[in-house]
């Protein structure tokens, strides 16, 4: 066999001329490739997806809401100190319990020119309850239809009292689609080219690309402070972040603590986070083994520290909260407390439960929120119980959370809550009342202070009620109550903006410099 | 003399006999196709509901109802099981549950910036690997081979995100040459092109490199030595062309990796491609679009491995013979 020929330098040049040009692509491509710099007044936002549609009334995920909340107004709207402030409508009011009356604002047009006046909105309102339209949107779960009753006047008629339907219609359930539009372009031509009433205009949308909208020189509440609008999905938050180092996008939304640790300190760029309503806490199965006593479920409050956990785990970007309501919510009572975490009042608990050697547990929590997870087992064994961390992915952790199987997520599971209409209603729709699909406590006073405050329409009978619900969470634990986390952004030195509690990107209101 | 990796491979008939061959083969892959079909409609199925990711965890079972019987879901698993089948034929794959779009229509719009990104990864892969393979094979044994083959090691053994990380540091972060994600002109290829051929770079230089040690050493290589022919007409007129064979099946292999691997580096690039719809039809349990998707990549691969069969013809003359 004949040994391999020392490469003659004629094969060596042709070798290299194949080798060349691979190695000069990257340069040529750089060249004529776009260059990476902002351009004008124009704010780029990267979240971590794409709107799902953009069908306002076919959407119901945060990533959705964050883009359409710039092209659609809504009845009503938060103002900066998050109080409930007009939008399409200018007042509203309740001529019998089983109405909700609103007065809208004259002169509002679609982006087309259509007029949206009150036969615009009834007709979004009940587009919206046809099944037809197939909306993930559940708010309005009460509204049978809405009735044009002037020209600027609407009636939302429900089945039975609703007290927050004008805190509901801030959401998404209160949008303004034009009917003139969808009738010449059917609901797929209008999920490809939305119009709206809002501050920005559709311009173009690639999936999974880029998201471009104008401004609204039209616009009811005045043209935005700049040109244009970009949403960049970007799914990984590394990529994000280091796009905005390299001055491809001006915001980076929707960071985890850990995440908006990996940029901290870097030149021109910041962090910033601002308080949220997301509230988290531990689910107990009150029905089955040792969590139907409420002395072990006390000793769970007492073991968990909060406190802690958000500075080890949450880099302090999260507050306690002493049942499940978050402070901006209307219900919340400032005079209730949280637990006070004492390992030994826990361990003394669990004793006279019958458990002084503690016992073994299951907590499932999303993969998501893993650290938590598996820190809060951690400060639950110093008390002597032992929950085995399972994680599982969100679409197995949602097909549970709702199964009829209440106990399909094992004794303890990590939840969370984000209760939108800034009403503590939200937060124990589902989970409280024995009868609701999440619940796992059995409480004839809760179930009663549940129904109150859910059917009175007098804020203080409301407040009442929340303020008694509130006190029985605490004494019963049927929960382990956490913390709400706060909204972290990642920031370059262009823009001026502050999101509401809510955390929806509306950036309407943002300062963009050149 | 060690005969080329000919043996390995089922040559195709020649004449009525390829067809017979092609013909055989298309059918073996519509049957290969509506297994997988199959498989992937009832294995979605058994990984969760939609309808409860598509709606909010506080919706009542009414409403949920409501919108699995809107959707189609609530029909009999025969029934949407014999419905999907009848629609591939005419690629009626129904629309995205999330999506709310044809399905075909959401898939085929991400083709373009798959292709663009595994066809550059590609054709830097086979400019980068063709010479480093044919440069270690001639330098064997001595430091220019170690050295190459050292990178190409590494270069196998690292993870794509890695890869696409550390590139996006050095070339966006820190020399700002380059973007560090998105899709439009061709700097943007750059980064997730290169990432992406890292590993199909070290397969072909290292099967390239062995094969070629194996043709050199053979009779008709001593024969053309003794000619008088120099090395590089040796490599590039006899060499290449009979180490090639084994190096086109593991390129066309590649090329369906390329094409379904890409997932990792869409997903640090934030490129719009097949890769990323699919993660996210997967996390949303949209069943039309993850059984599409599979389709898709289960045909690419059979489609790729057909040509690759019949590629054999034209570089292997004895192939054509054989039968």
């Amino acid at each position: 066999m004949a040994g391999p020929s020392p490469l003659s330098r004629r094969t060596a040049l042709r070798l290299g001329g194949l080798a060349l040009p691979a190695l000069a692509l990257p340069g040529a491509l750089t060249a004529c490739g776009t260059a990476t710099g902002s351009s004008g007044r124009v704010l780029r936002v990267a979240q971590t997806a794409d709107p799902k549609t953009l069908d306002p009334q076919r959407q119901g995920d945060l990533m959705s809401m964050n883009v359409l909340v710039n092209m659609f107004d809504t009845l009503t709207t938060r103002d900066t100190g998050n109080r409930l402030a007009p939008g399409l409508a200018l007042s509203w009011s309740a001529p019998d319990p089983r109405t909700w009356r609103f007065r809208l604002r004259p002169g509002v047009r679609f982006h087309n020119g259509e007029r949206c006046d009150a036969r615009a909105v009834a007709f979004s309102v009940n587009r919206l309850l046809d099944p037809a339209t197939k909306s993930p949107i559940v708010e309005l779960r009460y509204v049978r239809e809405a009735v044009a009753v002037d020209e600027l006047t609407v009636d939302l008629k429900c089945s039975q009292p609703d007290p927050i339907i004008p805190a509901k219609v801030s959401l998404f359930g209160g949008v303004a689609v034009p009917p003139g539009y969808l009738q010449q372009v059917g609901s797929a031509g209008f999920a490809k080219h939305p119009v709206g009433t809002g501050p920005f205009t559709f311009g173009e949308f690639q999936r999974d690309h880029r998201l471009r909208m104008r401004a609204n020189p039209a616009y009811w509440g005045g043209k935005p402070d700049y040109d244009e609008l970009v949403f960049l999905p970007m799914p990984d938050p590394s990529s994000a972040l280091a796009a905005l180092q390299s001055d491809e996008v001006d915001i980076v939304a929707g960071l985890t603590p850990d995440a908006a640790l990996q940029i901290q300190g870097y030149r021109g760029v910041e962090i910033k986070h601002y308080p949220g309503i997301r509230t988290f806490y531990l689910s107990l199965d009150t029905t089955a083994g040792p969590l139907r006593d409420v002395r072990v479920r006390q000793a769970l409050n007492h073991a968990v520290d909060v406190p802690l956990l958000i500075k080890a785990v949450l880099d302090g970007k999260a507050r306690e909260v002493p049942t499940m309501f978050p402070r901006e919510s209307f219900g919340f009572d400032p005079a209730i407390t949280p637990y006070p975490r004492d390992v030994g009042l826990a361990k003394r608990l669990l004793a006279d439960a019958g458990f002084p050697d503690g016992f073994d547990t299951t907590l499932t929590a999303q993969t998501a929120d893993a650290n938590v997870a598996e820190a809060i087992s951690g400060l639950l064994a110093k008390a002597g119980v032992r929950a085995r961390v399972e994680l599982v992915d969100t679409g197995t952790y949602s097909s549970r959370l709702t199964s009829a199987n209440r106990g399909a997520l094992g004794p303890i599971y990590l939840g969370a809550s984000t209760g939108w209409t800034l009403d503590a209603e939200s937060l124990v729709q589902s989970n409280v009342r024995h009868d609701r699909r999440q619940s796992r406590w059995h409480n004839a006073e809760a179930d009663r202070l549940v129904d109150a405050e859910e059917q009175s329409l007098a804020p203080a009978d409301r407040q009442r009620a929340f303020t008694g619900l509130q006190h029985l969470l605490k004494q019963e634990a049927p929960f382990v109550f956490l913390y709400q986390i706060d909204n972290i952004y990642a920031v370059d030195t262009r823009p001026q903006w502050q999101p509401g509690v809510v955390g929806v990107l509306a950036m309407a209101g943002a300062k963009v410099r050149s | 003399m060690t005969a080329p990796a000919v043996s390995a491979v089922r040559p195709p008939a020649a004449g009525s006999g390829v067809l017979r061959a092609v013909v055989s083969k298309v059918v073996t892959a519509v049957v290969v196709l509506f297994f997988v079909a199959t498989a992937a409609f009832f294995l979605v199925r058994l990984s969760g509901d939609p309808v409860k990711l598509i709606l909010p965890p506080d919706a009542t079972g009414q409403q949920e109802a409501t919108l699995r019987a809107s959707l189609g879901l609530d029909r009999p698993l025969l029934t949407q099981y014999l419905d999907y089948l009848g629609g591939l034929p005419r690629l009626q794959l129904g629309n995205s549950l999330v999506y709310d779009q044809p399905v075909a229509e959401v898939l085929f719009s991400r083709v373009p910036a798959t292709l663009e990104l595994a066809g550059s990864a590609l054709v830097i892969a086979l400019l980068l690997a063709i010479p480093a393979g044919t440069f270690a094979a001639l330098r064997r044994g001595r430091a220019g081979d170690t050295g190459v083959m050292t990178g190409v090691l590494i270069g196998q053994s690292t993870p794509a995100f890695w890869v696409g990380i550390l590139l996006v540091l050095v070339f966006a972060v820190q020399w700002q040459v380059l973007p560090a994600s998105g899709y439009g002109g061709p700097a943007h290829l750059v980064l997730p092109a290169v990432t992406l051929a890292v590993y199909s770079v070290a397969v072909i230089a290292r099967l390239l490199r062995s094969s070629l040690i194996d043709v050199l050493g053979s009779d008709f290589i001593r024969t053309a030595r003794a000619k008088g022919l120099g090395t590089g007409g040796i490599v590039l007129a006899h060499g290449m062309r009979n180490a090639a064979l084994p190096v086109v099946t593991v390129v066309g292999l590649e090329v369906g990796t390329l094409l379904g691997g890409a997932i990792l580096t869409e997903q640090v690039f934030s490129w719009p491609g097949l890769g990323r719809l699919t993660v996210e039809a997967i996390q949303n349990r949209d069943f039309p679009l993850v059984q599409a998707a599979v389709l898709f990549f289960a045909a690419t691969f059979v489609v790729v491995n057909l040509l690759v069969d019949l590629s054999y013809t034209l570089l292997d003359p004895r192939v054509r013979v054989t039968s």
